[in-house]
């Protein structure tokens, strides 16, 4: 060990008093939090695996170049619904890790120490979140415009799968985060999200049917899942103008709202043990 | 004259006013179909055909409560059929406010081409009015024909490259980082622990 | 070993018959101690005692129940962010982002306590705990002792006045112990840091600390100087087993059955079995002296091999293991 007494030389040189870092600090954890996304092995699996999902959806279209206007609309429908569960997928995933896996790994510990308040760790870990949405954003667009650009409505449907998919994704990124939060393992937070996540976007499953039953009905009210996709049949293959969406906005806005409220009061009980 | 033929002269009459009172409604109203300057001469599937439907009032007296409304028709051989307009168009009938005598009225019509194929369209009018009309009719434009080319919507061109290319690029990232990671060996213990 | 250091006397941590629960039971019933600045404070108690649970309501980790927790002279739990910004703390287990090298680790800890270190102080910060791993390499490929000195690091990143550790040698070498050791001197002795550790090593508590406390089932049983308490563990020795150091002989046969068991003054007896035997001298007995009477009374003595050379030491594990033994037969039952 070298020189041992430097060691401490700087205790008492660095003598600015203490200032709260809060927002500053959450940028520093969302820049952590794309760091492990976008540069760790795991990370970029997983970005991978969404890929060759997409790139296989799109080669099931190759073998069919004929098709009408509105199937091809029908299919960047399909192609918003399927970016827009990936995503919440993905989310969801690194929201259960977020806190969940880093108690597993013991990183959590550390990071709880760290003079910040607990908002700013979580507006950090939401960041992050952000981050792993915009990545894949960025690889769903190239499938998006070579399925759709010689269609109709693509630019307005790209834009419902942003304006209304974002809330959607971090509503299931708020989710993991919370559950990782109250249940302190990323296995379990992801097992129960995972029925959340399958509970919630039955409507892409569900046939036209059942939706328009009184339950079917009901429950396409209040999933967020479900104003994503209405507002992109409306706008897609409808031609109805994007602000017309205004109600399916909302749904979405709120359930996002009620799921970063739980996440709040979940990081709020955190002591990096179980209580 | 005798009263016979007095009689039906006068039944002659009354019926005469009678359908000139139920057809003069409709034949009151003279529509005309007028594509827009703008629309593509080749139209293909995609585009948007603008039209412009002008109800004019020929009468002596004002009509209220015309109802327009487009008629698509599919004239390909062994095609022929009526076409749903739901998904062409976001507008299938005007109501018009009233239109004085020698007056116009105009609405606009916008079609969004989903399907090719040639085709026939029409604007109908009419002024139902409250009552059960026996001699309720309706006025009919002529055809504008047009006919919608097919556009390829999905380009194997585009979609081999980006849906091999993506998982590629990827996957080229996943193996770099492995590499990195690979590249040193672990430090071991003898090494300074 | 030092006591108070250069006559600082700055409280640090102060706990007051703290009470705590974690995870639905009662983990601290009554712990009390003082950590001082300059002073390494050692914990030390048997697994569950609560040593770690008790580090947690010092870092502001964990609310107590009951009692009174102050440090750095504020309210760990009300004021965390102002305790955290001048506490450097290591947990037991430590969990590192294995995808960032160990520069990237500590650059990124430093901003998060408001402060952004150019490449070359964090790479003296790392050689002054002894990690020499280049600039891009993966914490994933280091070592665990590697590991463990990162974790150091990242303790003293922001150049805390307190320091608490959770095993901070666990895993090391003997060498890497001692690099420890001379570190944490350093930082208490020299630079005024005072240092709350929780350890196992007994050794390590009598080598670095200048007080300990014994927590035991909750409950602090002990607290005080390494001198006082191991006069409290020689106080605690039965007087027939003797004092002072111990030796095992080996006889030359079983004869020693029939041969005479005098002892000579100042020796006893503590144990023995076919050829071994166990025997407690006095301290003020030289030992070339008590075997030359030994064998004067017939012991056929072979071989002889000393047990243990500070008493010190003995005498510390004696009270640990004395005061401890009530919650270790607990845990058995």
């Amino acid at each position: 060990m070298q020189d041992a007494v430097s060691a401490g030389r700087r205790h008492g040189e660095r003598s600015a008093p203490y200032q709260p870092l809060a927002f500053r600090g959450a940028l520093i954890i969302a820049g952590k939090e794309s760091g492990e996304l976008l540069l760790s092995k795991r990370g970029l699996l997983w970005l991978l695996v969404m890929s060759l999902v997409l790139s296989g959806f799109a080669l099931l279209l190759i073998s069919n170049t004929e098709l009408g206007l509105l199937e091809n609309a029908q299919v960047v429908y399909d192609m918003v619904g399927l970016v827009t569960s990936l995503g919440a997928l993905l989310t969801l995933v690194v929201g259960a890790d977020a806190i969940g896996g880093e108690h597993e790994r013991g990183s959590l510990v550390p990071l709880l120490l760290a003079p910040l308040p607990r908002s700013a760790l979580l507006l950090g870990k939401l960041g992050g979140q952000l981050i792993a949405w915009s990545a894949m954003l960025g690889i769903a667009l190239p499938y998006l415009w070579a399925v759709g650009s010689t269609g109709q409505n693509l630019a307005a449907g790209i834009a419902c799968l942003i304006i209304l998919g974002t809330p959607v994704v971090l509503t299931f990124g708020c989710l993991g985060v919370a559950l990782g939060a109250r249940l302190l393992s990323a296995r379990s937070a992801l097992t129960i999200g995972l029925v959340v996540l399958i509970l919630a976007a039955s409507p892409m499953i569900l046939g036209p049917g059942l939706r328009r039953t009184a339950i079917g009905v009901a429950f396409d009210w209040v999933n967020p899942f479900s104003a994503v996709l209405n507002a992109t049949d409306a706008v897609v293959i409808d031609s109805e103008p994007l602000l017309t969406q205004t109600v399916p906005f909302a749904i979405a806005l709120a359930w996002m709202l009620i799921a970063l409220w739980y996440a709040r009061r979940s990081i709020s009980r955190l002591t990096g043990s179980p209580q | 004259m005798s009263v016979v033929s007095i009689a039906a002269a006068f039944l002659l009459a009354a019926g005469l006013s009678a359908g000139s009172a139920g057809s003069s409604r409709a034949e009151q109203l003279k529509v005309e179909l007028i594509p827009s300057s703008g629309n593509p001469a080749a139209p293909h599937t995609g585009d948007a055909l603008a039209f412009r439907a002008v109800i004019r009032n020929d009468g002596r007296t004002p009509i209220s409560g015309v109802i327009a409304w487009i008629s698509l028709l599919e004239v390909d051989p062994g095609k022929e059929q009526p076409v749903d307009l739901e998904d062409w168009s976001a507008q299938r009938a005007a109501s018009l406010p009233g239109i004085a005598p020698g007056q116009t009225a105009e609405t606009e019509w916008r079609l969004r081409l989903i399907q090719s194929g040639s085709y026939r369209i029409s604007v109908i009018a009419a002024a139902p009015g409250d009552a059960v009309d026996r001699n309720f009719s309706h006025v009919m434009s002529p055809f504008v024909a047009f006919t919608v080319a097919s556009r390829p919507t999905v380009e194997t061109g585009r979609m081999l490259p980006i849906a091999s290319g993506v998982p590629l690029v990827i996957g080229a990232m996943l193996l770099w980082r492995s590499a990195r990671g690979r590249g040193r060996p672990p430090v071991s213990k003898d090494a300074g622990n | 070993m030092t006591g108070l250091a250069n006559g600082r006397s700055e409280v640090l941590v102060e706990l007051r018959s703290v009470e705590a629960w974690r995870g639905g039971a009662t983990i601290l019933r009554d712990v009390s101690l003082t950590v001082r600045a300059g002073e390494i404070y050692g914990l030390i108690g048997p697994n569950g005692a609560g040593k770690t649970t008790t580090l947690a309501v010092v870092v502001g980790l964990l609310a107590p129940t009951a009692g009174g927790a102050r440090t750095l002279g504020l309210d760990p739990l009300g004021q965390a962010e102002a305790v955290r910004a001048r506490t450097g703390v290591m947990p037991e287990r430590g969990g590192f982002y294995d995808w960032m090298s160990a520069f990237q680790y500590l650059a990124f800890f430093a901003r998060l306590y408001g402060f952004d270190p150019p490449l070359v102080e964090i790479g003296e910060r790392l050689a002054h705990v002894g990690l020499s791993a280049p600039p891009d390499q993966p914490i994933g490929t280091l070592s665990h002792g590697m590991r463990q000195r990162l974790g150091l690091a990242r303790a003293l990143i922001n150049d805390p006045s307190l320091l608490v550790l959770d095993e901070p040698t666990g895993g090391l070498d003997p060498r890497g112990r001692r690099e420890v050791h001379e570190l944490l001197l350093t930082l208490s002795h020299k630079c005024g840091i005072g240092i709350l550790m929780s350890t196992h090593i007994l050794d390590d508590a009598e080598r670095l600390c200048d007080r300990i406390g014994i927590i035991a089932g909750g409950v602090t049983v002990a607290e005080g100087a390494v001198p006082e308490l191991a006069k409290m563990g020689r106080d605690l020795e039965a007087p027939e087993q003797g004092g002072g150091d111990r030796y095992r002989l080996r006889l030359a046969d079983r004869g020693m059955q029939s041969a005479s068991k005098r002892l000579p003054a100042g020796v006893s007896v503590l144990d023995g079995e076919g050829d071994w035997w166990t025997v407690a001298l006095a301290s003020e007995h030289p030992p070339e002296m008590v075997w030359r009477e030994l064998m004067s009374l017939g012991w056929p003595i072979r071989e002889i091999q000393r047990l243990d050379s500070r008493s010190t030491n003995s005498n510390l594990e004696r009270l640990y293991l004395e005061l401890t033994k009530h919650t270790e037969r607990q845990r058995a039952a």
